[in-house]
């Protein structure tokens, strides 16, 4: 009884709270968009900070917070609903929200990782060299598909597992790999990739531009959203679009102008003009919405989509309960569905690219 | 004293009420947990962040029987003990425990340390300050210059606990060692003991009951920095696996994974306070 009574209790004060919560929120419908540190969608705190997000929003009569979280955790907050679109890599889309059952579109192809992402070496090491040896990574994420890829394109896949993995932590990695000189290997991202390698003696080995098109960098928003009756997750959609292709046309030009552009959008992640271009120079954006369009709607999307999939399924990365390859399904522009129709949960959705490609918006 | 009020601080509980009242927030937890965990999952059947109690012994089942996807294969017709020596959950928490007690070891000679800088003052004089110092520094944010001392393997690891918990030991002992009487160690020395007979026989005897309870209150300080550590660099260990999970939102084993831990706590407390009191009966902690 006293228990019953407790539990009510608790029950009618959570209840309490989110009617609290219900009743403060504007009239306006209000969405939120996550995003972290990276090249390809550092342009969110420029987006966010220069107004252009705002006065799309206006446009489309709702609000949208932009708020800056660190990846995990941005991954973390999607997937629990607290927010409505994230940026994140087609691998983590697959992986984290899609086969958690949170159904995700991807509405902006931002860019691909044209050799951001780079397996470095020291002592000029060869690939034949690597199994046996110590290399530290942050475990299965892009980082480990990238060694896969690398060893399996060099004809050493059946030698992966001899490869001493170590889980590293990517805000340690640079001094751990630089201060132990008995890890052969490192696998991550710029701006790390670009510290390790002022060290004499490391070298890179392979990168990303040796698989292009297969890290690819998006901005999800959940289907559910997207569906929603009033239309308005149409609109947070569109309004996005619209915001990042007109930022994109700023930053893709020349001269002054744009360099004010990119070293605001570089502060977001505390880089220096320099360093920021050095990693959009590996980073193959999407400028103009046609470009991510074509790529979205090519033949291409597809093969390199299913050696992602292929990769997350043997790394047990789609979770316990799925035991089949095809459970967690992706469906592409032209209708067609990789794996079993009814289970789609991750949709590559190019509308919103094609309306600011088409000038709709 | 008129007798406003109820006077509850008289109102004991009896047996089975204070049985009852200590298993409530327990209930509730639970209860909480489940309904939480029901409306998701019949919101979304593939729902991952708070697993259903099968999915979790599911989980857990597969952990204590079967290896790490990473390691290697069992061979066909394992036997049970085989199967258990080389599961998961076995290899994960015998890595740890490893790292768990060497680290508890090198506390040892801390306790040594504060106990010479409480009998002697020239000890005292010449380590205190220092070790005041250390004790506020934040071990975490010296990571970069442990990798470079000790490697990123083992040694670094340990080295963190130790960095993080020795000054509290050390500073715990100190204050024990200076809190015995003068009078005993006057006493001591007229009946002709050493300096060594009173540091050890005469100091370190009546504190070290009072010493093993302040490293079993910093049991939990230990486990942080642990953690800490193989979440930063490792290939093993439960805090490895738990950060593994984390990427493909794991809680299925990471829920019973983190309960798993809390059990060996409290059985290592546990342990430590018996250990405690049979080695010392005429303490009363």
């Amino acid at each position: 009884m006293l228990l019953r009574r407790s539990v009510s209790v608790i029950l009618l004060m959570m209840t309490g709270v989110s009617e609290l919560m219900r009743g403060q929120a504007p009239a306006k419908p209000s969405f939120t968009v996550g995003w972290s540190v990276y090249a390809g969608w550092t342009p969110y705190h420029y987006l966010a900070q220069s107004g252009i997000m705002r006065k799309w929003a206006d446009k489309y009569g709702i609000t949208i917070k932009v708020q800056r979280f660190d990846y995990a955790p941005s991954l973390d907050a999607f997937v629990a609903k607290n927010i409505d679109a994230c940026t994140m890599t087609n691998m983590e889309a697959l992986d984290m929200p899609a086969a958690s059952g949170v159904p995700t579109s991807a509405v902006i192809i931002g860019d691909y990782s044209n050799g951001n992402d780079a397996l470095l070496v020291r002592n000029g090491l060869q690939m034949k060299d690597l199994p046996g040896k110590k290399l530290l990574l942050v475990q299965k994420t892009v980082s480990e598909y990238l060694l896969d890829r690398a060893l399996t394109l060099n004809g050493l896949r059946d030698q992966i597992k001899q490869v001493r993995l170590v889980n590293t932590s990517d805000s340690d990695i640079v001094t751990a790999f630089l201060s132990d000189s008995n890890s052969a290997a490192a696998v991550t991202w710029k701006p790390l990739v670009s510290q390790i390698l002022k060290q004499k003696g490391v070298t890179s080995l392979f990168n990303s531009s040796q698989i292009p098109g297969e890290i690819l960098d998006l901005t999800v928003v959940r289907t559910e959203v997207l569906n929603r009756p009033d239309g308005s997750g149409q609109k947070f959609a569109k309004a996005l679009a619209g915001a990042w292709y007109e930022l994109m046309t700023r930053m893709s030009g020349t001269g002054a102008e744009t360099d004010k552009v990119l070293r605001a959008i570089g502060s977001g992640s505390e880089d220096t003009l320099e360093s920021y271009k050095d990693q959009l120079s590996t980073t193959n954006m999407f400028y103009t919405p046609a470009s991510a369009l074509a790529f979205g709607a090519s033949a291409e999307l597809k093969q390199k989509m299913a050696l992602v999939r292929q990769f997350c399924f043997d790394h047990g990365l789609l979770g316990a309960n799925t035991k089949a390859l095809d459970d967690v399904a992706i469906a592409y522009p032209d209708g067609t569905v990789q794996g079993k129709a009814d289970r789609v949960r991750l949709r590559y959705d190019i509308s919103y690219m094609k309306m600011a490609a088409e000038g709709k918006l | 004293m008129t007798g406003a009020g109820f006077q509850l601080i008289y109102a004991k509980p009896g047996r089975g009420v204070t049985w009852a009242l200590s298993w409530l927030l327990f209930a509730a937890g639970v209860i909480g947990y489940l309904a939480i965990s029901t409306a998701r999952h019949r919101d979304n059947p593939e729902e991952r962040v708070t697993p259903t109690v099968w999915q979790m012994v599911d989980g857990m089942s597969h952990a204590i029987m079967s290896p790490a996807e990473d390691s290697e294969p069992l061979p066909d017709g394992a036997t049970w003990s085989q199967r258990l020596t080389h599961s998961m959950l076995w290899t994960d928490t015998k890595a740890t425990g490893l790292r768990f007690i060497y680290s508890m070891a090198l506390l040892l000679p801390a306790v040594m340390l504060g106990l010479h800088m409480g009998v002697f003052p020239y000890v005292g004089a010449f380590f205190l300050r220092f070790v005041l110092f250390f004790d506020k520094i934040v071990a975490l944010s010296l990571l970069p210059i442990l990798f470079i001392a000790f490697g990123i393997d083992e040694l670094s690891k340990v080295m963190l606990i130790v960095i993080g918990v020795a000054p509290t030991v050390i500073l715990d002992t100190f204050n024990l060692a200076r809190g015995v009487p003068n009078e005993q160690v006057v006493k001591a020395f007229t009946l002709g003991a050493g300096d060594f007979d009173v540091t050890y026989r005469v100091v370190l005897k009546q504190i070290w009951p009072r010493v093993l309870n302040s490293i079993r209150l910093n049991l939990k300080a230990v486990m942080l920095f642990l953690f800490a550590g193989e979440m930063i660099a490792s290939t093993d260990g439960l805090a490895y696996r738990i950060a593994l999970l984390r990427r493909h939102m794991g809680m299925d084993v990471i829920i019973p994974y983190v309960l798993w831990v809390a059990l060996l706590l409290f059985l290592v407390d546990f342990g430590m306070r018996v250990l405690n009191q049979k080695l010392h009966p005429w303490f009363e902690a």
